[in-house]
């Protein structure tokens, strides 16, 4: 399996707009693709993790101008279920044309919505720009607290930015201090679910973004569907990024490929080692329900 | 009763040739039966007595839908739960039956929602009836010809102008499902409305676009309303139509009955909330299937060409006492008609008879659904609440709530303790409609029976409920049949 | 039964209003009419539509409006890729025929004779029997059905279509959706009249919803529990809450919570989760298909 999934382009990016790369977490690519679609009217409105009442807790929302953007802008390491609003979207809020951002796993989601529409009346044609973030792995809020208030000894509250990186989580708060853990000790924090995902890159996003493979500020972009090149395209003659071939940055695509190689063999591991787990009367192995052959 | 059915005769092309005939004819009646019937919701059939010239002396109609049961069902179940419930009693009406059954639990607690709230309902109210109107067009028309022409209607041809009408159908369904979709939810069993009010209001783009929506359609439910109302006068004046190979005289007075009318409002409706109700429960009783339909039957006349798949064959035999699937429901001891041509009656001194002039009434509606929703529009505040402060939990009082369905008014009844359903009722249009309907019949070419069912746009899934009888009303409810 | 009807002769009409022959009388006339167009036009693959019917029983046709909600496709699918033979509330046709895809709706009483009957007759005489919508894969709101309830009160057994017929493939949901049965549609289509290349799309894209038919007719929001967060699958994407159509599901720190007194037993939240299944070979190429079934429509 190729490991990168399909993709047009790739390229090592990052926003010209100082507004947003103030606030985000890399090359601020997610919030500029999303303003830029807003100007447009390539979406009305995009789902995006915002802001909750509780700190770095994550909550859906529906944005529709660059401001309301610019305040959800930047990463939270646990999962915000952008999805819950998709079909709302189209309803109360009476967006046409839908953006959504999300890790791999949602992105999957959004195309399983549109190819198998169940319970999503209306929603597939809808669905104007899925934009995914590149995912190793997603941790429960309650980790997220552990990590920040244990291991890294910072309170939630004062908390500035989360990023991970070179092999750490890192913490800065608002006041200047920075703590650091190694992230080989979250492992055993990571949500169970994301044990048998099978993507890293988005690979079914429109486009796909993520700091690995590029400089610090900058991030690496796949642009892989019709409709993701047509925005990449605009976006890029409207002067919104500055670009790098992705042979001509540091650490390069090599180092996406190996995550990404890395995870999905971890994985599917995983995913082989839940069809023996158990133990059957004869003496043959029992199995869990494996998604990726039958519901 | 059967001498109403010759008097209403009298004045049609039909020709009866001696009183002294008239009374044989009732002893000499055979038995045809249509079953199931087509081109609306769920399944009934029509069990009809006629003469030798084939003229219906007496018709039932019933449903023969397998009862679902939901108002025993509900008992014992939370509030927010039996709507949604009672939702699924009906697809192309779900909003009536979601908001009568919020309603009514909300006549039970005693719960008063906020303006901006009922505004949305309304909307929900006026998307539905224009959605639910236009799909009937697509299943009346087949029925009817190209004013001036001999060829009938089959909605599903590419000829013009055929298609031009049917695609003018499916967009004005779109327009109403997708207004439902933006403030219901979802546009058929709507999830946005609740006890309280509703989840969310909608945002100011939605209101946009439901403006815009809703713009489009007063120019098309204008159109529309023009031709369908032509294509039913046609029918009027046109004398004969061909049915199954047989041409059949439409009489003048096609569908006439001599019951009265019911609705609670123009639009949508009332509850015992109200400071004004416009539905009255002490002047409801119902009786059983039993004391109103036909004994056993053998069927004695059949056609095998009759479209598509011909009448129950000859030798059969049907009893519809045992087979309805429904009650009666009286109003002051009488069947009534509901239904657009009922609030057109009540409310706009609307006084066309017959199967033609339901119909038309029908259709006489669809301007005011794109302008009702206008108006709600250009009162309702996106940034307002939707959902009451307090929702209070039910002390077992009674409460009612009246919605004006698409195809009439829709009673359901309840009592809410504690959160919980002590007692749940519903009294759907079509109920209401099955023995009005069936009086109907009387006099008309037995061939013609279902255009005259059809009229009444039945929804029979949904009416396939019944009531707690009271023994007293029971028996005056009988004597009046008699 | 459509078929045996004259021909009518495929030149072009002077004016559309003019009768040119006998009028057709029958709905199912003018679906033979269609059937002589069709053959002029050419960008079709293959000629001949499939027929498809639908038999509504313990249900609220909001599955049929569902088919119709899709507004100017419906008329594409009946013009191009499917004769509709049978559904009581949109032709006039009353019994049972042959079809190639039967759509049941609505889930079957076991004491009322009709209904099992004519569920029997619709399996024996379709090709493919598909249980649409919620009631008839899963019983929806008929599982809480108990009897009790005049005219007929021993009407009380509701069960899921698959307790009475094999059945091939589920749409499940309440209201299930109108690209999701239009979606079966044309694959139905391409597996019964396309070539090798289409049949295999076909089948790759059906399969989970006929292994979904296999899984068995017992849904509820609890799925979600049993066979996702239990079995270490959930990941907190949200699909579930925002598929729910009764709101019965919020997510609560990432992960789903059922009110199980809102769940009406439809089928959908674990239907659409994306670990119910997630099959690779159809979802990589979701441009291609998206784009194949948009032009199919166009």
């Amino acid at each position: 399996m190729d490991v990168l999934g399909n993709y047009k382009s790739v390229i090592s990016a990052r926003s010209t707009d100082k507004d947003i790369t103030k606030k985000s977490q890399d090359g601020g690519i997610i919030t500029t693709l999303f303003a830029y679609a807003l100007e447009e009217g390539i979406i009305d409105g995009a789902i995006v993790a915002g802001p909750s009442d509780e700190p770095w807790k994550p909550e859906p929302m529906v944005v529709t101008t660059k401001a309301e953007l610019l305040a959800a802008a930047g990463t939270r390491y646990t999962i915000s279920p952008n999805l819950a609003l998709i079909k709302e979207a189209t309803r109360s809020y009476g967006l046409d044309r839908v953006g959504i951002v999300g890790v791999p796993c949602q992105i999957q989601a959004v195309r399983k919505a549109q190819l198998y529409p169940i319970g999503m009346r209306d929603v597939d044609d809808k669905i104007a720009l899925a934009l995914g973030i590149y995912c190793m792995e997603n941790l429960p809020y309650q980790a997220l607290e552990a990590i920040v208030e244990d291991h890294c000894n910072q309170k939630m509250e004062s908390v500035k930015k989360m990023d991970i990186g070179k092999g750490k989580f890192t913490v800065y708060t608002e006041r200047g201090a920075v703590s650091q853990m190694p992230l080989k000790l979250i492992h055993k924090y990571v949500q169970p679910g994301c044990n048998v995902c099978l993507d890293y890159v988005a690979n079914l996003a429109d486009i796909s973004s993520g700091s690995v493979g590029s400089p610090d500020g900058w991030s690496t972009v796949f642009v892989r569907s019709m409709k993701g090149n047509a925005v990449w395209d605009g976006a890029i003659a409207a002067g919104l990024f500055e670009t790098k071939p992705m042979d001509q940055v540091k650490p390069g695509l090599d180092l996406v490929t190996k995550l990404a190689t890395e995870k999905i063999t971890k994985n599917q591991k995983n995913v082989d080692a839940r069809k023996t787990m158990g133990l059957k009367a004869d003496g043959t192995p029992k199995g869990l329900r494996n998604p990726y052959e039958s519901p | 009763m059967y001498v109403f059915s010759t008097e209403l005769c009298g004045n049609t092309s039909i020709v009866f040739r001696t009183p002294k005939y008239r009374n044989e004819a009732i002893y000499l009646s055979k038995v045809v039966e249509i079953s199931p019937t087509t081109r609306h919701e769920g399944h009934s059939k029509l069990v009809l007595k006629v003469n030798d010239e084939g003229i219906i002396e007496r018709g039932d109609w019933l449903s023969i839908t397998p009862v679902r049961g939901v108002e025993k069902l509900a008992i014992g179940k939370t509030m927010e739960q039996v709507p949604k419930i009672a939702s699924r009693v009906c697809g192309i009406c779900p909003i009536a039956h979601t908001l009568a059954g919020i309603e009514a639990m909300e006549a039970s607690i005693g719960c008063e929602i906020p303006e901006d709230a009922k505004l949305l309902r309304y909307i929900l109210q006026c998307a539905n009836r224009m959605h639910s109107h236009a799909i009937h067009n697509i299943l009346s028309l087949p029925d009817m010809y190209i004013p001036g022409t001999d060829v009938k209607i089959n909605p599903f041809t590419k000829e013009e102008p055929v298609r031009s009408v049917a695609l003018r159908i499916q967009r004005l369904r779109e327009i109403g499902q997708t207004i439902g979709e933006i403030v219901g939810g979802e546009a058929i069993h709507p999830s946005n409305p609740r006890v309280g009010g509703m989840y969310k209001n909608i945002s100011p783009r939605a209101k946009a676009k439901i403006y815009d929506l809703a713009k489009e359609a007063r120019v098309l439910t204008q159109e529309h309303m023009e031709f369908m109302i032509a294509v039913f006068r046609d029918f009027q004046t046109r004398g004969t139509t061909e049915v199954g190979g047989v041409e059949v005289q439409i009489p003048d007075d096609l569908g006439y009955h001599r019951q009265g009318y019911m609705a609670t409002a123009p639009v949508y409706g009332s509850s015992s909330l109200d400071e004004t109700p416009m539905w009255f429960p002490d002047r409801f009783t119902e009786v059983r299937p039993w004391d109103w339909y036909m004994g056993e039957v053998e069927i004695s006349e059949a056609d095998p060409n009759y479209p598509i798949g011909g009448t129950t064959p000859v030798g059969n035999k049907a009893w519809p006492q045992m087979e309805a699937c429904t009650g009666v429901p009286l109003y002051d001891g009488q069947p009534v008609e509901v239904g657009p041509r009922a609030r057109l009656v009540q409310f706009k001194n609307y006084d066309e008879k017959g199967a033609m002039g339901l119909q038309i009434a029908r259709q006489m509606e669809f301007p005011e659904t794109a302008y009702g929703i206008i108006d709600a529009l250009d009162a309702l505040d996106t940034s307002g609440s939707v959902l009451a402060d307090e929702i209070p939990q039910g002390d077992g009082s009674f409460g009612w709530a009246a919605n004006e369905a698409p195809r009439g008014t829709d009673v359901h009844m309840a009592k809410v303790k504690d959160g919980r359903v002590e007692y749940f009722g519903m009294l759907v249009p079509t109920t209401w409609n099955f023995p009005t309907c069936s009086r109907a019949l009387t006099g008309a070419p037995w061939r013609l029976a279902e255009v005259i069912m059809r009229a009444y746009d039945p929804c029979v899934s949904c009416a396939t409920h019944m009531l707690v009888i009271d023994e007293d009303k029971r028996l005056v409810a009988q004597k009046l049949i008699q | 039964m459509p078929g045996r009807t004259p021909e009518k002769r495929p030149e072009a009409k002077p004016a559309a209003t003019q009768p040119q022959e006998k009028p057709a009388v029958k709905p199912s006339d003018v679906i033979v009419e269609e059937k002589v167009e069709v053959v002029q036009k050419e960008e079709k693959p293959v000629a001949e539509k499939i027929t498809i019917g639908e038999l509504h029983l313990s249900g609220c046709t909001g599955c049929l409006v569902t088919l119709a909600d899709n507004y100017e496709g419906l008329f594409k699918l009946l013009d191009d890729y499917a004769d509709l033979v049978y559904a009581l509330t949109l032709v006039d046709v009353r019994h049972v025929p042959e079809m190639d895809v039967c759509l049941v709706e609505g889930s079957c009483c076991l004491n009322d004779k009709i209904s099992v009957e004519e569920l029997k007759e619709a399996r024996e005489k379709s090709k493919v029997l598909v249980a649409y919508g919620g009631c008839a894969a899963y019983g929806n709101i008929t599982r809480f059905c108990r009897g009790g309830q005049w005219n007929q009160p021993g009407q009380e057994a509701f069960v899921p279509i698959s307790e009475v017929v094999d059945v091939d493939l589920y749409i499940p949901s309440c209201p299930p959706c109108p690209q999701q049965v239009r979606n079966v549609a044309v694959m139905a289509y391409l597996l019964l009249r396309g070539n090798d290349e289409q049949k295999n799309l076909a089948t790759a894209y059906l399969t989970p919803l006929m292994q979904l038919a296999q899984r068995g007719n017992e849904a509820c929001g609890c799925d979600l529990m049993y066979d996702v967060i239990n079995q270490g699958l959930c990941m907190g994407c949200g699909t579930c809450a925002g598929t729910c159509p009764v709101r019965a599901i919020t997510m609560e720190y990432g992960k789903p919570n059922v009110n199980r007194d809102l769940c009406i037993k439809c089928g959908a939240c674990y239907a659409q989760c994306p670990r119910s299944w997630f099959n690779f070979d159809v979802m990589n190429n979701y441009e291609g298909i998206m784009d194949a079934i948009k032009g199919a429509m166009e």
